[in-house]
């Protein structure tokens, strides 16, 4: 499988992949998808201004139709163009926006680690958006302290970007302190038994303390029907009115909007500008987005980090992609940093307080050693 | 009059910033379509808004001059809908947390004074424009006012009149032209009003059903539209002869009939949703006062000033506080000219007229105040005479000029040479022989006439008050 | 079962038999796991509309030309005349 969508032929060192959500002005970028053919970005996203004079842009990676995976069993799980680069070597890292944690589990599935950042701390200026409240610039690299690395260089405050913190500039280096590693019991029991062996071998080099992440039985659905609606609304602006995909078949503005968004959209972003609306219509709206909004807001207040640094979850859970939601949910709805890796053969996470990436980077060297 | 008409009004108004609400495309109204347009306002991906801080100052200044709560943190939603002239495919409004609620507006009719309440005031994103070719059965599409900062005032069903509606919107057209809040002129669409009415009978206790009417673009078609309206829902009422339902109907000035709009199915369902790219705003104490502190005095205090302190009649004292732009001229002229009266009856008298032929209003005319009150010396001081004085104006509108120095370089100083003029007034009388004949035989007017070829006579230059004493002597 | 018909209209699509029934069928199971959701009790809590605690990030109102019409207008599917274009749409 090609990953590349377009290949710039570049070679060497300190390259890297950009998933093809994030512009490079007067170059193509689709998203995945067929309504954005032809379309040319009209600006450079923030990242690609801050780290083009320290890393070469290899390529844009084939993604996901607005990066929406398929959540059901029975469908295919190819790897994504953005993990798959860099395992094959083309390049040493690449950037996505990882909002239902496909980039998560494949990196650590496949040996490479996942660096998602605190929402809030990388510029969302040139990203195409997808989930708004979630989304969020991560990295996939062989190396977490050069991802990292690359990392201090491209978050940091833009004015152009309404929603992040103030701070100019981050540095990730390793804080050396002792870290208290809280462990979910319950979720942890969920995963394979060579998985809690790991995590257990992991919690060793740790203090630790149990956590009771109370309403994790119903992340997936918070996590579902918040995203549904913020994406069904972000893509409403794909209808063949004044740019992208318009379909050759109409006769009325009805039709160009219908055949447009029909023709265009793939299976997956479909599903989800249905589920959106009906989660937003004046008669659910109380039932289901009102309703994860608050359930959001305890899932938050739940993990207070007092008494303990990061959490650690598995990588998965079970056969399901709906239930593996789950396990990476917690991040993007609480906006709080997350890395996943492989420690001893299996796909391991944890998770930092807001602002925190510090912690993740020294729990990662630890156990590195 | 067995029937009652109830009115609840929603008012559109464009903030005056210079920038839109979520992107920095300049939102000055004229340009050519397409021209103030970026990725962001065209719906592209990848630009995300970036609120407009001017935006929210005035929609406080708004709310302090109709006397409203001013809510301590707001925030935006989304309002979801399909439209060509809405390129993300919702508009950016505010339903939980509006900026202001619970105001009022005084308003004056000939009935007397009435106050009118405000439900709320909310900023919103305003969509772009279609125009329709019938050529080609095409709508085009100029993004120019999309994402241009607007508040809707809404108000509470307190109308009973088209003259309650009219006196309302010109007193919310002063108080937030004063404010610096809007122009709020109708014919560039910076004021856009949609009524809501109903009628009921007397005394009744329930509202009856209520229609919205859009598409009025003058206070003459909304008042046209109002009395149109509520008579057909009567005749509805008194004749059945056809059943009302709430619905959105148009009103068209050429007919000036209203015409319901076709039913959309689903219309009203907007999904409505926090927008989570915006964050809140909260609106300190301070931050208020500063508006407050800054906003320009009101017309109402204005025309106390200009009655009570300086002496103006009420009557030129309404028609100079009218006008935010008439108001400022005078106000800025007086610093170079501290004459009043004389002051007033130039703008009003003379600099009025004068626009008037140009095809501009009292808030489109521009002049340079210095100049003007420069003008207005010269003439008090009787360097020039008032003719010389209003033609010069009319340069000085025109042309810029700088009146000190055209009076001097075209030698329009005024004649009080009695010697000269008293020969031009003897030529006259002798070449005009038979009009003082006529004078003479009890025809007034005539000396008007005499006075006039003796000013031709003397370029327009000379003193009219020695013309006419000269003139008499004379005569007698 | 959802009322697809209902939905794709809000939503400007129009779905084949298969995407129908497809959709039909995740939608269901999507909906049948909200349940979860009754069974919690949220009175207390407010809704959290964004994780970043952030407020009063505003912009000076200072007009910037991003660029020429033409190019904007490129990306239009149909032009005429400065503006962009579709069918005649009365409403």
């Amino acid at each position: 499988m090609d990953y590349f969508i377009i290949d710039y032929n570049v070679e060497g060192q300190n390259t890297l992949a950009l998933e093809d959500s994030i512009m490079q002005k007067g170059r193509p970028i689709t998203a995945g998808s067929k309504m954005l053919d032809n379309f040319i970005a009209p600006i450079n996203a923030t990242v690609v201004d801050k780290l083009s004079n320290e890393y070469k842009i290899a390529g844009k990676t084939v993604m996901d139709e607005f990066g929406i995976p398929s959540f059901f069993s029975g469908e295919s799980d190819e790897i994504s163009g953005a993990i798959k680069a860099v395992v094959d070597n083309a390049v040493s890292f690449s950037l996505c926006n990882d909002v239902f944690g496909k980039y998560r589990k494949q990196a650590a599935d496949n040996k490479l680690c996942y660096i998602h950042p605190t929402y809030g701390t990388v510029s969302r200026y040139g990203l195409v958006p997808v989930a708004s409240s979630m989304d969020q610039i991560g990295i996939v690299c062989k190396d977490m302290r050069e991802g990292f690395k690359l990392l201090s260089l491209i978050a940091g405050n833009d004015e152009k970007d309404g929603a992040m913190f103030s701070e100019k500039s981050y540095s990730y280096d390793n804080n050396e302190q002792d870290l208290t590693l809280a462990i979910p019991d319950s979720v942890i029991r969920m995963a394979d038994k060579n998985v809690q062996d790991a995590i257990g071998d992991f919690a060793k080099n740790f203090k630790t303390t149990s956590l009771d992440l109370e309403h994790f039985n119903v992340y997936k659905q918070v996590m579902y029907i918040l995203s549904c609606a913020e994406i069904s609304n972000n893509i409403s602006r794909y209808d063949g009115v004044n740019f992208g995909y318009r379909t050759s078949n109409y006769t009325n503005i009805d039709e160009l909007y219908t055949n447009s968004r029909t023709e265009g959209f793939g299976y997956h972003a479909k599903l989800t500008a249905i589920m959106g609306t009906m989660v937003l219509t004046e008669n659910n709206y109380k039932t289901y987005y009102d309703k994860a909004m608050k359930l959001r807001r305890l899932i938050k207040d739940g993990v207070s980090f007092e008494g303990y640094d990061i959490i650690v979850l598995p990588c998965d859970i079970g056969k399901d992609p709906y239930d593996n939601l789950s396990l990476y949910s917690l991040a993007n709805l609480a906006g709080l940093p997350s890395v996943s890796f492989s420690y001893k053969g299996q796909g391991i996470q944890l998770i930092a307080n807001v602002r925190k990436e510090s912690s993740l980077l020294t729990a990662w060297e630890v156990c590195m050693k | 009059m067995k029937y009652e008409v109830v009115m609840g009004l929603e008012v559109h108004v464009e903030l005056s910033t210079n920038s839109k609400l979520f992107c920095a495309c300049s939102s000055k109204f004229g340009a050519e379509p397409n021209e103030n347009v970026c990725p962001a306002c065209l719906g592209m991906p990848g630009m995300p808004a970036v609120t407009n801080k001017r935006a929210i100052e005035l929609g406080i200044a708004a709310g302090l001059v109709t006397n409203s709560e001013i809510t301590k943190t707001i925030s935006f939603d989304k309002k979801n809908y399909f439209y060509p002239d809405l390129p993300t495919g919702y508009q950016v409004t505010q339903l939980f947390a509006p900026i202001c609620k619970n105001g009022w507006v005084e308003i004056e009719t000939e009935k007397g004074k009435k106050k009118i309440t405000l439900s709320q005031i909310h900023i919103e994103a305003d969509a772009g424009k279609l125009v329709h070719d019938n050529r080609t059965d095409t709508s085009l599409i100029d993004y120019n006012r999309a994402s241009v900062p607007l508040i809707e005032i809404v108000s509470n069903p307190d109308f009973r009149s088209a003259e309650e509606v009219v006196a309302y919107l010109e007193k919310l057209r002063q108080l937030l032209s004063f404010a610096n809040v809007s122009d709020c002129k109708m014919q560039e669409g910076s004021m856009r009003c949609d009524v809501n009415i109903s009628v009921m009978e007397k005394g009744a206790t329930e509202y009856g059903v209520r229609t919205e009417i859009k598409n009025m673009n003058s206070l003459k078609a909304i008042a046209a539209a109002i009395n149109y309206e509520a008579q057909r829902q009567i005749d509805a009422l008194e004749t059945a002869s056809e059943e009302l339902v709430q619905e959105t109907r148009r009103w068209d000035d050429s007919k000036g009939q209203t015409f319901s709009m076709r039913q959309k199915e689903d219309a009203t369902d907007y999904r409505y949703f926090p927008n989570t790219e915006l964050m809140p705003i909260s609106i300190e104490d301070k931050w208020i006062e500063e508006v407050r502190a800054n906003l320009p005095e009101a017309a109402h205090d204005r025309f106390l000033r200009l009655t009570e302190k300086l002496g103006l009649s009420e009557y030129d004292s309404n028609i100079i506080t009218g006008s935010k732009n008439l108001s400022d001229i005078f106000d800025k002229t007086m610093e170079y000219f501290s004459k009043p009266k004389e002051v007033a009856n130039w703008i009003i008298v003379e600099l009025l007229s004068i626009a008037k032929g140009d095809n501009k209003g009292e808030d489109d005319v521009k002049i340079d105040c210095k100049k003007f009150a420069k003008l207005m010396e010269l003439v008090d001081s009787k360097v020039i005479n008032r003719n010389v004085g209003k033609d010069l104006l009319s340069l000085v509108l025109t042309e810029d000029i700088d009146p000190e120095k055209y009076v001097e370089e075209n030698k329009l100083g005024m004649i009080s040479d009695t010697d000269m003029i008293d020969k031009v007034v003897q030529e006259v009388l002798v070449e005009f022989s038979k009009s003082v004949e006529e004078y003479k035989e009890g025809n007034q007017k005539v000396f008007g006439f005499l006075v006039g070829q003796t000013m031709r006579k003397l370029g327009g230059k000379a003193n009219p008050q020695l013309i006419n004493s000269l003139l008499k002597k004379h005569l007698s | 079962m959802i009322d697809i018909n209902r939905y794709q209209s809000m939503a400007k699509l129009s779905l084949s038999e298969s995407e129908r029934a497809r959709i039909s069928d995740h939608a269901d199971i999507l909906v049948k796991s909200f349940d979860e959701l009754e069974k919690i009790n949220v009175d207390n809590a407010s809704p959290l509309i964004s994780v970043l605690n952030e407020s009063n990030i505003l912009r000076e109102d200072i007009p910037r030309k991003f660029t020429t019409r033409e190019e904007l207008l490129s990306y239009a599917p149909e032009q005429s005349d400065g503006y962009f274009q579709v069918p005649k749409t009365i409403d």
